[in-house]
């Protein structure tokens, strides 16, 4: 069973637990030493008050000094052990992020996430985490062990007193309970009202030029701040009400330290004959007062840190599909095994099955691929093109079925619908294609036969010109001839092209699949191409209809 | 650089003065919330040894109900103080946050339309949202707490040069003192290495949506291990330092609370002192230390305060250079359009993004109302561009677009369009309704002329299938309809538009033949009473009588090009 966010969340920690120790006795050692400041400071007064010949000056400021250097040092030690704590989850996560990607493989990671999504996730939701690990689980060992220290010191000090605290707090996880639903429903409806608010606001700047060319820019200005106002109105009428839960909780520990004051203040006038109240002295009067604030202090960070909660549960629920571990149980005959023919792939009965789909992605099919033919695969969008070739390259392992792989079969090219230039110069993306450093002259040549040389007018640099993520300055065609380029460099025979043509207009793709094909029967290569498109089935030797094949 | 972060600041207080009414009420409630928690705390310590004394029979008389009175007040006003400083601030933020959209959007408006397009990427554009949403912290989580603590300080220093000597308000003074220098010390030293943070964590994302996006390539060419290992290492560094100086952050709260419980300690000491020498009372020998040990709550949200200045002011240079037009641009555009139906022409334009590598050859064109002008060109060639160039959102490279005798850069946007309608390939309408979409000004248009324009696009079927009709949301960027009828929503919205000059690019492209043959001979006659220019790689469909040209190809052929180009 799949465990829930909080759960999936406290797994992560179990690893790294010895920090939770470690804040853990931070906190107790700073409860002692508050515990025992309070006690000096009561103690020098008393003395000073009634015994004055007793009070020894040097005690009290050293024994101070010590005393405070060790619960802030404690306290330092607890929010460092919180900050190691989340540097090391979020370490491990994020390093089995990279390797989950990897083995997941590229056919199963886009049915998760597209990339835009899943650096989000690695970035922005992973550094959400920091906050539950950082602080909101030391606070939480704190907001049970310091009130209990304290309260513990206090009821035998003076058990009156420490009745008071305890009832101020009528029970500290019920108050949790009302911290918690306060702050979890604040923080769920002021985001979403954000959320809608950001979303309108950011669909008019989208649309600006839209709006510039129908010549409403001032209207739409007015309409973002009306609407601005009329979010403003809403969500004030919800955070009216649900600030109260924090009054109620401000309200009970502000009345209780005047409470303890009073009745600290009226036993000492002896205005109280009742139980401790007899016994009580200055000591264990102002030692209470001063323990008092203390004993709440706890629980108002833990509020604080409540929405650092809520965040990390969104951030967990984004993240734990992504870290699950990639499923290796795949039958022992689906291996890839040695072709035992001339073939150089050849998928046997093979079925795909992607989790929480119904419908196979790919069910029973077989195909032989010869070294030198040409394949199309071809079928309606959703007939399984994209799986069959994954399947091919190995992305994916089969549900059901056998693959069998040629030696030769092992190296293969990839081109997909855009074919992926990585950020950097075209001499750093031709490099890709091998181990070895690759001479300018050959780099040239490949670019040449590709069908876009190097003094067309999009690479002013030549190899130094800067290509990336946004394919600056080339087109959807020159970004694939870019990609052939690379194949034929790395000099690899199998090519398989997922929708290499799809997101180009026809002229472009014609030109492109006349270069690709010259190029294929030139050197020998075995192109096996996943499109609907016809000008690829045209000039394919063979090709298989996947819906057909499924039907029959 | 330095005076860069003295505009930024004049901003932030630009934007925040408008609501400052809201911003001085919740700073001055902030600080009745931390006087009153001092208040409570050094009354109660008051009170007590008071009691105490006048219980052991050292103190005459002792009026127990003033006090204990006082404690109550301050147990309860401090809780109303903040329960009403955090409404009456998120109040004050939630009306600056409209004020911010409102002051954004028209800084975006002002700005020339390709500056916008350099913009265009989502990334940029969320983060400005997020940079709007970091602003607020300026008033309230950075000048707030400097103002509260300033004031709850000076209240505590009056009380204590009114009750003892003054070493006693020189502690205190100390005490703050020493507190903003360990805050402004860590906050230093935390954000010394923030701007290569920011750095690093851009290049990991270009890293990161390398090895995602280009996993395919990667595994394909035994890269991919690799390059995990290398992202692993790279962002363990990162990691590491982020850690570092997070941590610096989480040091400072321990470090200036030890520091307010010394000075505690110190004042404690002093007033036992005073009081054995018989310069001050016992109550409130013991008063002065609580008084002190208050304070704790108020210094302890310094360093957050410096630690966020950094960051905020971040935001606001980057909202800044957003939201401030340049003033030269707004100088040049002010002409009004020529009247009437001004004549659309160019006189030797090259269109392009770079000198060294212009998209054509020089064009001249004049328009005439009654022949519509179809340009056709390879892909690649600056179809688009010559569409953006001819409505004055992209500048030439050379020659001039000109409607009647003006050039059109030099004509105020508004006034441009409404000459110019202008339809490129792709658009992002807004998220709104159908009726919003064609008619923008609301009651400009009857309802009939809103059906009479989907008819002649061939959409108003599909609209009154729709159970809301004219009232249907189209949802963002229009997802909600297809390609095909989203362009066919934009086409029926021009028509309404109805202004003298048309530009289209490439409108029928995402439709399929038979519709495509329908919207044509509908729209045919209305396209023919205006000055139309229209790109398309498929002129076969148009009508034969529309004028034809091919957009000349720049470089060594263009010369040839531009002087055989049929004049039109």
């Amino acid at each position: 069973m799949k465990p829930t966010a909080r759960e999936w969340l406290r797994q992560r920690a179990h690893p790294h637990r010895h920090w939770l120790w470690l804040s853990a006795a931070g906190s107790l050692i700073a409860a002692g030493a508050t515990i025992g400041v309070a006690g000096i400071i009561a103690l020098a007064v008393h003395r000073a008050l009634f015994e004055p010949d007793r009070l020894d000056w040097t005690a009290v400021l050293l024994g101070g000094l010590g005393l405070i250097g060790l619960r802030y040092a404690a306290q330092a030690l607890r929010d460092l052990a919180g900050q190691r704590l989340a540097h090391d989850v979020k370490g491990r996560l994020r390093r089995e992020l990279l390797r989950r990607a990897r083995e997941t493989g590229p056919a199963r990671l886009a049915t998760q996430a597209t990339t835009g999504e899943w650096i989000e996730r690695f970035q922005a939701r992973g550094e959400d985490l920091t906050g539950y690990y950082a602080r909101y689980l030391p606070a939480m060992q704190a907001v049970i062990l310091i009130p209990l220290a304290i309260l513990i010191t206090v009821f035998w000090l003076d058990w009156l007193a420490g009745l008071l605290l305890l009832f101020a707090a009528p029970l500290i996880p019920a108050f949790m309970a009302i911290v918690g639903m306060g702050a979890e429903q604040i923080h769920r409806q002021q985001q979403e009202e954000e959320d809608r608010l950001a979303g309108h606001f950011l669909d008019r700047i989208r649309a600006l030029d839209w709006l510039r060319r129908a010549r409403v820019l001032d209207a739409t200005e007015a309409e973002v701040v009306e609407r601005s106002h009329q979010q403003r109105r809403l969500t004030m009428r919800t955070l009216r009400v649900a600030f109260l839960s924090s009054a109620v909780m401000e309200f009970f520990s502000a009345v209780a330290i005047g409470m303890v004051a009073i009745y600290v203040g009226f036993a000492l006038f002896g205005a109280l004959d009742y139980g401790p109240a007899v016994d009580l002295t200055l000591f264990t009067g102002l030692f209470v007062l001063l323990l008092a604030p203390e004993y709440f202090l706890p629980l108002r960070e833990f509020a604080q840190s409540y929405h650092d909660r809520a965040g990390a549960l969104a951030a967990a629920e984004a993240l734990a599909p992504l870290a699950e571990p990639v499923s290796t149980a795949a039958p022992d005959d689906a291996r890839p095994q040695a072709a035992p023919s001339e073939d150089l792939l050849v998928l046997e009965e093979v079925s795909v099955h992607y989790p929480g789909q119904t419908e196979p992605a790919l069910a029973r099919t077989t195909l032989a691929i010869q070294p030198g033919e040409s394949i199309a695969i071809t079928g309606p969008s959703g007939a399984g093109k994209s799986t069959l070739l994954a399947l091919c390259a190995g992305f994916l392992v089969p549900d059901g079925g056998r693959v069998h792989r040629h030696a030769d079969a092992q190296h293969f090219v990839w081109i997909g619908q855009d074919a992926h230039l990585f950020h950097g110069t075209l001499r750093e993306n031709l490099q890709l294609a091998r181990g070895d450093t690759i001479p300018d002259a050959e780099m040239a040549n490949a670019l040449g036969q590709a069908g876009l040389p190097l003094q067309a007018a999009e690479l002013p640099d030549g190899l130094d010109t800067a290509i990336g993520e946004q394919r600056r300055g080339l087109s959807g065609g020159q970004a694939q001839r870019v990609a052939i380029a690379r194949g034929l460099l790395s000099a690899h025979r199998l090519w398989l092209l997922d929708e290499p043509t799809s997101a180009l207009d026809h002229e472009t793709e014609h030109a492109l699949l006349d270069t690709l094909f010259e190029l294929a029967h030139r050197h020998r290569l075995t192109l096996v191409v996943a499109s609907h498109e016809a000008a690829v089935r045209r000039r394919c030797q063979r090709i298989l209809a996947l819906g057909d094949a499924r039907d029959a | 650089m330095h005076k860069d972060w003295r505009c930024d600041l004049h901003f932030v207080r630009t934007v925040f003065r408008q609501r400052r009414f809201w911003y001085w009420g919740a700073w001055a409630l902030l600080a009745l919330t931390w006087i009153a928690g001092i208040v409570l705390l050094a009354l109660s310590g008051w009170f007590i040894t008071a009691t105490a004394l006048a219980g052991a029979g050292v103190l005459a008389t002792l009026d127990l109900y003033v006090p204990s009175g006082g404690i109550r007040t301050a147990a309860i006003s401090r809780t109303l103080a903040r329960y009403s400083e955090r409404v009456v601030s998120h109040e004050a933020v939630l009306r600056s946050l409209a004020d911010l959209r409102s002051r954004t959007f028209a800084g975006l408006a002002a700005r020339p339309a390709h500056w916008i397009r350099t913009y265009r990427s989502g990334d940029l554009q969320t983060r400005l949202t997020g940079d709007i949403d970091t602003l607020d912290a300026m008033p309230l989580r950075v000048v707030g707490p400097i103002v509260a603590a300033v004031l709850s300080l000076l209240i505590t220093l009056t009380l204590a040069l009114w009750l003892a000597p003054w070493p006693a308000a020189a502690l205190l003074v100390a005490a703050g003192g020493l507190t903003l220098l360990v805050s402004l010390l860590l906050a230093w030293l935390g954000q010394r290495h923030s701007r290569e943070l920011v750095q690093a964590r851009a290049n990991e994302r270009i890293a990161l949506s390398d090895y995602i996006g280009g996993l395919a390539e990667l595994i394909a060419f035994q890269r991919a291990a690799e390059t995990e290992q290398a992202l692993r290492a790279r962002h363990a560094d990162h990691a590491r330092r982020l850690t570092r100086q997070e941590s610096v952050g989480a040091l400072a709260d321990p470090v200036v609370q030890a520091a307010v419980a010394v000075s505690s300690l110190l004042m404690l000491l002093l007033a036992l002192h005073w009081y054995m020498q018989g310069l001050i009372s016992g109550p409130v020998a013991v008063l002065l230390p609580l008084m002190t040990l208050g304070l704790g709550e108020v210094l302890g949200s310094l360093p957050g305060a410096w630690w966020r200045t950094g960051e905020s002011l971040e935001a606001a240079q980057r909202v800044r250079h957003i939201v401030e037009a340049s003033p030269d641009r707004q100088g040049k555009a002010g002409y009004p359009a020529p009247d009437g139906s001004p004549r659309l022409s160019t006189q030797g334009l090259v269109i392009g993004f770079e000198s060294h590598r212009p998209l054509s050859a020089p064009l001249d064109l004049a328009l005439e109302p009654g022949m519509p002008l179809v340009v056709t060109a390879p892909s690649g060639r600056g179809k688009s561009t010559l569409l953006d160039t001819l409505a004055g959102e992209q500048p030439t490279l050379a020659g001039s677009v000109l409607l009647d005798a003006t050039a059109i850069e030099r004509i105020d946007p508004d006034q441009r369009y409404a000459r110019i309608s202008y339809l490129p390939q792709s658009v992002h309408l807004p998220d709104a309704r159908i009726r919003d979409i064609l008619a923008p000004e609301r009651g400009s248009h009857p309802d009939e002329a809103l059906w009479d324009a989907l008819h002649r696009v061939d959409l108003a079927s599909r609209v009154a299938s729709s159970s809301e009709g004219l009232d249907t949301r189209i949802g963002e960027g229009g997802r909600r309809l297809s390609g095909g009828q989203r362009q066919r929503l934009a086409l029926a919205a021009l028509t309404l538009q109805d202004r003298p000059i048309v530009l289209l690019d490439e409108p029928f492209s995402g439709l399929d033949l038979s519709t495509q043959r329908r919207v044509l001979e509908s729209l045919q006659p209305w396209l023919e009473q205006r000055q139309c220019v229209l790109v398309t790689h498929a002129p076969e469909m148009l009508p034969v009588h529309w004028q034809r040209r091919s957009l000349p190809r720049a470089g060594t052929d263009s010369r040839s090009a531009a002087k055989g180009g049929e004049s039109p």
